[in-house]
């Protein structure tokens, strides 16, 4: 299928997203769905990102701002608790670092290639408000 | 009737599964895929969606991908609303024949389109839907410029945007013609609901999707939707956009029920003066050159005037 052109296919054909039948996928988280090679979740954006997010859990208040205004539905939240990103997905738009309300952020952006522990070690401390 | 999904908080809203896919091909930050996700994860439902030509049709269905989980038809500038209404008039006739497989399922029918795709080149079409009274509903994702094809205006930019062909220089300040007051010539049809929102307000938009989808009858939904190619700002601005477009009143949030019922659902506590709206932009830059500066008075003055208008029809109750 991969290496098949678009004009190689019998009029009609039909590319399906999920593996057999579709079920219920309202009632079916991502991880537990079967997608074939035609959904474009099989597929991945990670190489438009110069800057990627890194989260940092410790000051993580689980207000969900950054699920809802995650253009690439890259944060992955669970039980109502954000676990993290998906990093095949994210573009590195930066989006949830603006909307993570807490102080120091709990998400923020270093260049691609930076190693997280080492961020996460040295995060920023809580800023203090000026009066 | 299904029995509506609960959303109470956000934690809530963020168990949703959801059936739009990343790896789009939508640009960095853009404001598309949030209105999008926020409307499909409103429901529970199966739903029948369509999609104009556009940024969101061609980002999500570039071949061999699609990321869509719910059925979806690609089609024309012009017909997303009409390829939609055809589905529901199919559903209906099978439903009273008795041929559904499954009739109990009570799928919702919802179309996407620009704001080229809904303001200009599909306008009859959609008017064609309300006028007919189809059970669906219809989403403009509303970047006021043809944001697909380079920057062309449509009939949605406002006064004063740089566009590539309203160009802003010397002897021209950009587009003259002010913005088409969509919702009220939709809300003219007399259809159950019209609404005005914004991906910001996440708890105001599921309300009013909800609302659109349990009522019987044509529902016309505008959101605005920076984008950040054509507005010219960064990318990680987006959601700062949209909250300047709501509490400036630019993008004021309002619903109109049965065609004359209007309500005001977003009093911003502070109202910010339209002048920063228009400097987080790169596209009203020209407007703070002193030869200019007259029309960011004139704006500020258009906004009021319609805010003022709002409430009076708020007020009045026509």
């Amino acid at each position: 299928m991969a290496n098949t052109g678009w004009d190689e296919f019998e009029i009609g054909a039909m590319l399906r997203t999920f593996e057999g039948e579709a079920g219920d996928t309202v009632g079916t988280l991502q991880e537990d769905r079967n997608y074939t090679q035609n959904s474009s979740f099989s597929a991945s954006v990670a190489d438009w990102r110069i800057e990627k997010p890194v989260f940092n859990k410790d000051f993580c208040i689980d207000c969900q701002f950054c699920w809802v205004y995650c253009p690439d539905i890259s944060i992955i939240s669970r039980d109502k608790k954000m676990i993290g990103i998906d990093m095949d997905h994210c573009k590195g738009c930066g989006i949830c670092v603006e909307v993570c309300p807490t102080n120091p952020k709990s998400l923020l952006m270093f260049p691609e290639q930076a190693d997280e522990e080492s961020e996460i070690a040295n995060w920023p401390a809580k800023e203090t408000k000026e009066k | 009737m299904s029995e509506m999904k609960k959303i109470k908080n956000l934690k809530e809203f963020s168990t949703s599964a959801d059936r739009f896919e990343g790896a789009n091909l939508l640009c960095p930050g853009c404001a598309h895929s949030i209105i999008v996700r926020e409307v499909l994860n409103a429901t529970n439902d199966d739903l029948v969606l369509a999609a104009s030509t556009g940024c969101l049709e061609v980002c999500t269905a570039v071949y061999p991908y699609t990321s869509w989980d719910a059925s979806w038809v690609h089609i024309g500038f012009e017909n997303g609303s009409t390829a939609v209404a055809g589905a529901e008039a199919m559903y209906k006739a099978l439903k009273t024949k008795g041929r559904l497989k499954q009739p109990d399922r009570n799928p919702k029918f919802v179309a996407f389109g620009g704001d080229g795709a809904s303001y200009d080149i599909g306008f009859q079409w959609i008017s064609g839907c309300m006028e007919r009274g189809h059970n669906m509903m219809y989403v403009v994702l509303d970047n006021e410029v043809y944001a697909n094809t380079g920057g062309q205006r449509s009939s949605s930019t406002p006064i004063g945007a740089n566009a590539t062909t309203s160009p802003a220089g010397r002897v021209s300040y950009g587009e003259t013609k002010n913005k088409k007051d969509i919702v009220a010539i939709m809300a003219a049809h007399n259809i159950p609901y019209a609404a005005q929102v914004a991906p910001n307000k996440w708890k105001d938009m599921v309300k009013k999707i909800q609302h659109g989808m349990a009522v019987d009858g044509p529902v016309f939904i505008n959101a605005v939707s920076p984008c950040t190619t054509e507005w010219k700002f960064d990318p990680k601005d987006t959601m700062h956009l949209t909250d300047l477009a709501t509490d400036t009143l630019v993008f004021p949030l309002y619903e109109i029920i049965d065609g004359h019922e209007l309500n005001i659902t977003y009093r911003p506590k502070n109202v910010i003066p339209v002048e920063e709206y228009l400097a987080a932009q790169g596209r009203f830059k020209h407007l703070f050159k002193d030869q200019y500066k007259y029309l960011i008075k004139e704006w500020q003055e258009r906004v009021d005037a319609n805010w003022a208008y709002l409430n009076r029809r708020e007020e009045a109750r026509v």
